[in-house]
């Protein structure tokens, strides 16, 4: 189309500003400051080289934070996968009251994290109802409840963010599953195939690409995890994460903004790694089909 | 007819349904639950079978814990940052769409680039800005980071893409000046992508914590989560009050999604599939 430049520069400019602001800078400028002693109080700051990096390898509260995550990430994802799957399957059929259903399984998705953090902290507390249900069947809850023990606090917190995300990832396989086409199915039936054949031989190998975009966009939010842990737990009873290790070095008593911006690089390279080597494994297996 | 297997399957299938249906519904029946609860209980199962409701809770939540001006906050951001991302996501993305120039195709670039960069690395930078600009603990904190957002940028264009350009040919025959065309023309027929755009938009931001947290400290400009998130640290926990409040904090939300639902479903897939 014969439009001026200028015109187009003007429509795209709120852009332009938010990109350059809020995301090129930040990504830059952390680069930079990580490099250096920056305190938000002091004077003065000098570069100090990869000083606040070795000082990270070295910290055990932000190698503690980083296992954290990993157990995070690496328990939430294959279950919150699995059962997303499971409840798509479950309502994809038609029956009377589907719709109901599948508003049900969505509602904790649009449901504010604090709010939800907050429910569950009361659930989760001595003497609440998941306590109760513990003892019932036969289980020792923990004296002070489950998040007042180093062993029970991230396994909660990781329950509970299952809970909460699950319904928004059926959705986005209930998608995949409606673009399958039908004579898949019909073929399959035609060949005599059972249940379970068809799904694994049909269902499964075309959500594929459905189930690992949720892996990847699941890991990049999940890697960050931060709401829950401040209000159920506040890093405490070993729940801190990686980025609440970076608020609480940034942004709390200390405001050691340098050395948590390095932080705040380790985590980004982690991330960045995790979602090419997953974009790059999506892409490979879309080309042997 | 139906066999008797298929009978079993059905009611296997119904059991499954109503027990995950449970599970996801009984949390927050619990907070309603314990929101209408008499001050000091809201812990154990006691509440589930008593017959005592009072709506006390609420009534102290905006008289004493002034959860009203955390009401207004989030209306009133969420309202402008709304309204922001769909006059600013439009007109991007029709410049996007529309004027195809090597630089453009590089800024689309970025737009798909920042839907993979973590948010957490903007945190502290976002929050130095905000003290140079001396916006840090205002409104406008609240509000200029998030006037305009790449996910609702690449939903609009998609659809403006769909559009015929005809309809623009035309206008531009009759004289109509470039202005006219995009936001006369153009944007009354991209209704349907920024209604989705906008329950988006305010959901993300009525539900958002961190940022808010971060880039204010005043009590006077808490919107509803930060206010429920730091109510719980100066209180002894007081279930029925914090329940309450979070009542407050889901209801509009929940109200929205019921009247809504199939917009929101469409936004949520169409985003995420297309990426």
């Amino acid at each position: 189309m014969r439009l001026t430049r200028s015109a187009g520069l003007s429509l795209t400019s709120p852009w332009i500003l938010t990109f350059g602001l809020i995301w090129a800078f930040p990504v830059v400028y952390s680069l930079y400051i990580g490099f250096t002693d920056y305190r938000l109080l002091a004077d003065s700051y000098r570069w100090i080289g990869w000083a606040n990096y070795t000082e990270l390898l070295g910290d055990p509260d932000f190698l503690a934070a980083l296992k954290n995550t990993f157990i995070f990430v690496i328990g939430t994802i294959p279950v919150t996968t699995v059962l997303a799957l499971g409840m798509a399957l479950l309502v994809n059929r038609q029956f009377p009251g589907r719709s109901i259903f599948r508003s049900a399984f969505f509602l904790p998705s649009i449901t504010s994290m604090v709010v939800v953090a907050l429910i569950f902290t009361n659930l989760l507390s001595r003497g609440g109802y998941i306590s109760f249900l513990a003892s019932s069947v036969g289980l020792d809850p923990p004296a002070h409840g489950f998040l007042y023990d180093n062993s029970t606090a991230l396994y909660a917190i990781m329950a509970m963010d299952v809970w909460m995300s699950v319904g928004y990832y059926m959705l986005i396989f209930l998608a995949g599953l409606k673009s399958i086409p039908d004579e898949l199915y019909e073929a399959a039936e035609i060949a005599g195939a059972s249940c379970g054949r068809t799904f694994f031989s049909v269902t499964l190998p075309l959500l594929r690409p459905v189930a690992l975009f949720v892996i990847v966009i699941n890991s990049i939010k999940s890697f960050q995890v931060f709401v829950e842990i401040f209000v159920m737990t506040k890093g405490k009873f070993d729940t801190a994460t990686a980025v609440y290790f970076i608020y609480e070095q940034g942004l709390t008593t200390a405001f050691r903004i340098g050395y948590a911006s390095a932080a705040a690089y380790v985590l980004f390279v982690i991330i960045g790694t995790f979602s090419i080597a997953q974009f790059l494994l999506i892409r490979r297996k879309a080309s042997t089909w | 007819m139906v066999g008797r297997r298929s009978l079993i399957s059905m009611g296997g299938h119904y059991l499954a349904l109503v027990l995950t249906a449970v599970v996801m519904i009984f949390p927050l029946m619990w907070m309603f639950r314990v929101a209408f609860a008499l001050p000091g209980g809201g812990l154990d199962l006691a509440v589930l079978l008593s017959a005592d409701w009072t709506i006390q809770n609420f009534r102290d939540l905006f008289v004493q814990a002034n959860i009203g001006r955390a009401l207004v906050n989030s209306l009133l951001v969420g309202g402008a940052v709304t309204l922001g991302n769909i006059l600013f996501c439009f007109m991007v993305a029709y410049g996007l769409a529309r004027y195809r120039y090597l630089t453009n195709r590089l800024l689309f670039a970025t737009v798909l680039a920042v839907l993979m960069i973590p948010m957490h690395i903007v945190i502290i930078p976002l929050y130095l800005l905000c003290l140079e600009a001396g916006i840090y603990d205002s409104y406008w904190a609240l509000i200029l980071p998030w006037l305009v957002n790449p996910i609702g940028i690449f939903l609009v264009k998609q659809y403006i893409e769909s559009i015929p350009p005809s309809m623009e040919e035309a206008a531009r025959i009759d004289g109509a000046g470039e202005m006219r065309i995009v936001f006369r023309v153009v944007m009354p027929l991209c209704k349907p992508a920024l209604a989705v755009l906008a329950i988006q938009v305010f959901f993300t931001n009525w539900n958002s914590f961190l940022f808010p947290f971060i880039l204010t400290s005043r009590d006077s400009l808490r919107t509803l989560p930060v206010a429920l998130a730091l109510y719980q640290g100066h209180q002894a926990i007081d279930w029925p009050h914090l329940m309450a409040g979070s009542t407050v904090a889901v209801v509009p939300i929940l109200a929205v999604f019921l009247f809504m639902q199939r917009h929101i479903v469409s936004g949520i897939t169409a985003g995420a599939i297309k990426q």
